[in-house]
């Protein structure tokens, strides 16, 4: 057995261990409040356990491993619905952030110990009403106060930033220098005078992101993460994090096993529907595909492995996975025919047609939309041109509005 | 066995492409399309002088005991430059038969040919839609084959064939000498691939399986040809999606490259996924030579090759405008092959069924 599988096998025997205590049947039925408090006691677990930062430096609490053993723990406990989502923003964009640009390194530490024990999260405050795939074209800013800044404005979708502590923020400390070069990047308090949270429920019925507005918030220059005007380039930092992660063939949709299951168990015209030859095909596209992806991100992981750099190909998979599953969700609901109306807001879209087709819309558009990850790979891996940009070059307040 | 490429591999790679590209040309192959009985001889010298007929057959019989990684590596260019002839599949597969199912005399006395490339073999399991028909168009009495055998993929030039056929009421997969069989050359939209109608008249034939066992082995056979044909068509695919690229970033119009209209440019990005998925797919299936789930791999490779290589073809013709359907420019050359390929061993509602079946535990 290689170390990986060694690895491997002794996380998924301790994620086997939590299922009593933290598992799906565990969080059965509570609040959010409750369930938020389990997830803490889960993400203090996993960091006593030495499963929280994995692959983070030593100096700053985290475990020292490799990519390869975060990927695949992340693998083995996305297979069993802990409480762990309140935290997935926080570790995965702003504290590596803060890790790798924040100037007080102890009082880096110190935020850092907290996130990763679960006492205390962070949220990013990127998109903004105005601009979510444009995110350059932000409008809240930043003018200089005193030795600080005062910041006014309106931030959009930002995940978790009910329950944050803490977060980082792009906004604009110049307006007249064109839209990329005027940005600035801090970290704010979340909990400081002028910031105001108001939680946006979504299509699902939860509501896990929010608009947050900043009037008048005054912060100081330490809290500057970039030079000022070199914002962008540390948001881009930010959103090249963790370029491989744990994927999901099914789009974090239900198994494909799921669907077979019911093609078997219904009826259609006198027949079982799995002997429906529209049901077959569907089934065996969709094998074909999520198959290729499982594919694609095994190749990575062995590349990884032989200290090798893995393709771009493996940008395909929330593309690929998200809209497969929305369709595939739909003709889940139409098998069903009028057993299909039957909605339950609290069920898991890893396991209820119904709830993966109505979420999934929310994954199609979220860290990247299909058009913007298209564009992404047109431009980064085929050397297409850039879209026409009539705001390219000109100052961010001659932009017409 | 590993899914990623070693050195000697990616050798086979780089040094294949090389040798095509310099010796098969559009030029040469525009002309095969307007009769029949013709093929890219040059080609098929350069398939036997490198040693890829002998490829993925035992040393004893004088191949190579490389496997489906590495002709299927040769495949995936053969696709690149449109290769054509048939025989690199078919011969593959007619001496898979013979060795994985015939004697020790009937492996002594075909394979050493096919490796070599001097005999050529074809593989004729087909009826019409169906790939693996319950009742075959031909029947095995005794030793001798009767009946006619429909768009058999290199029937022209065929040495031997390995055929499934029906012998008082049950399968039979049968190696028979097509010397005095009478071939009848199909005028083909692909005429390359030699395709043919073959009657076969009191004709001898040795078995080498019968009843289920032959089912099972005319299935494995035609999977191991799958996942040769779907790097052809992996191949094919990303030449199309390179082509369309070329072209939109070259060609103008309103002032701009038509590579930045997202409508061109999200077009070549989602080809680029769909030949991804296809090549995923078929370095997985042919990694799993040998394993329990080698027909699903070789269903998942066919089904997202085909796929792939359709759309391909299909698009990139679109994103040249009227320039694409020349004679001249010769992408119709793909289109062509994006459709023969599609065919040969089993279309899509074949592989979708074969692999479903598998999926739902309805075939063992």
């Amino acid at each position: 057995m290689s170390d990986l599988e060694a690895y491997r096998t002794k996380a998924a025997a301790w994620l086997a261990s939590m299922v009593p205590t933290y598992g799906k049947a565990a969080r059965q039925g509570l609040s959010e409040a409750d369930d938020l408090a389990l997830g803490r006691q889960y993400q203090k677990a996993k960091f006593d356990a030495g499963y929280a930062g994995i692959n983070w430096p030593t100096e700053f609490g985290g475990q020292g491993l490799g990519h390869l053993e975060k990927v695949t723990f992340d693998t083995e406990e996305m297979k069993h619905g802990f409480p762990s989502f309140y935290f997935g923003i926080s570790l995965g964009m702003p504290i590596p952030v803060l890790m790798q640009f924040g100037e007080d390194k102890a009082w880096v530490k110190e935020r850092v110990l907290k996130a990763l024990q679960g006492e205390e999260i962070w949220c990013q405050l990127f998109s903004e009403p105005a601009g979510g795939s444009d995110l350059a074209g932000l409008r809240t800013k930043a003018e200089a106060d005193g030795n600080g800044w005062k910041i006014n404005g309106q931030k959009v979708w930002t995940s978790w930033a009910h329950y944050s502590d803490y977060g980082v923020i792009v906004v604009r400390t110049d307006p007249n220098v064109p839209k990329h070069k005027g940005l600035t990047y801090f970290w704010v308090d979340m909990k400081a005078p002028g910031v105001t949270v108001r939680p946006i429920k979504l299509v699902g019925g939860d509501s896990h992101v929010n608009e947050v507005f900043f009037d008048d918030v005054k912060i100081g220059d330490d809290h500057r993460m970039s030079p000022v005007g070199g914002g962008f380039a540390v948001a881009i930092a930010t959103l090249m994090i963790e370029r491989y992660v744990a994927t999901d063939s099914a789009g974090f949709g239900p198994h494909l096993d799921l669907f077979v299951e019911l093609a078997k168990d219904t009826e259609l015209n006198g027949r079982p529907a799995i002997a429906d030859g529209r049901i077959r095909q569907q089934i065996a596209r969709n094998y074909a595909m999520r198959s290729g992806l499982q594919s694609i991100t095994a190749r990575a992981m062995a590349m990884m492995q032989a200290g090798m750099t893995p393709g771009p190909e493996g940008s395909l998979n929330k593309l690929v996975a998200v809209r497969s599953r929305q369709k595939l969700s739909e003709l889940a609901i139409d098998l069903q025919g009028s057993d299909g109306f039957t909605y339950d807001n609290h069920a898991s879209q890893k396991e209820d047609w119904t709830s993966s087709w109505i979420n999934a819309p929310t994954g199609r558009i979220a860290g990247g939309s299909d058009e913007t990850l298209l564009n992404t790979i047109a431009e980064k891996i085929l050397g297409l041109p850039q879209d026409h940009r009539p705001d390219k070059g000109v100052p961010f307040n001659q932009i017409p509005a | 066995m590993s899914i990623l490429y070693d050195e000697g591999q990616q050798a086979i790679a780089t040094e294949s492409r090389r040798v095509i590209e310099a010796r098969v040309n559009k030029e040469e192959l525009l002309p095969l399309l307007e009769t029949t009985g013709r093929y890219h001889e040059g080609y098929w010298a350069t398939a036997k002088e490198q040693g890829w007929t002998a490829l993925a057959l035992p040393e004893t019989y004088g191949g190579l005991d490389l496997g489906l990684i590495e002709l299927g590596l040769i495949a995936h260019q053969v696709g690149r430059s449109l290769a054509g002839a048939p025989f690199l599949t078919a011969s593959f597969g007619a001496a898979k038969a013979i060795e994985l199912y015939g004697s020790e005399d009937q492996k002594a006395k075909w394979l050493p040919g096919l490796a070599s490339g001097e005999t050529i073999g074809t593989v004729a399991f087909a009826n019409g839609a169906n790939a693996l028909p319950a009742r075959p168009g031909i029947t095995l009495t005794g030793e001798r084959l009767d009946g006619i055998m429909t768009g058999v993929s290199g029937g022209l030039a065929a040495d031997v064939a390995v055929v499934f056929a029906n012998g008082s009421g049950m399968p039979m997969l049968a190696v028979a000498e097509l010397t005095d069989v009478t071939r009848d050359p199909i005028a083909s939209f692909d005429n390359s691939r030699l395709y043919a109608d073959l009657a076969f008249k009191d004709t001898p034939a040795e078995t080498l399986a019968a009843g289920g066992a032959a089912r099972e082995a005319a299935l494995h056979i035609l999977a191991l040809q799958a996942v040769i044909t779907a790097h052809e068509q992996t191949g094919g695919a990303e030449a199309m999606m390179e082509i369309a690229r070329d072209y939109a970033v070259t060609r103008r119009a309103f002032g701009q490259p038509i590579g930045a209209f997202q409508s061109i440019k999200h077009r070549i990005a989602e080809l680029y996924g769909l030949v991804e998925l296809a090549r995923a797919n078929c370095i997985h299936a042919a990694s799993r030579e040998g394993q329990s789930d080698f027909i699903i791999a070789a269903a998942a490779a066919r089904i997202s090759a085909t796929e792939a290589y359709d759309t391909a073809s299909r698009d990139c013709v679109q994103i040249h405008g009227g320039i694409g359907v020349t004679w001249e420019l010769g992408l119709h050359l793909h289109t062509r092959r994006a459709r023969s390929l599609a065919i040969e061993q089993g279309n899509l509602l074949f592989w979708e069924d074969v692999l479903v079946d598998r999926l739902t535990g309805e075939a063992a």
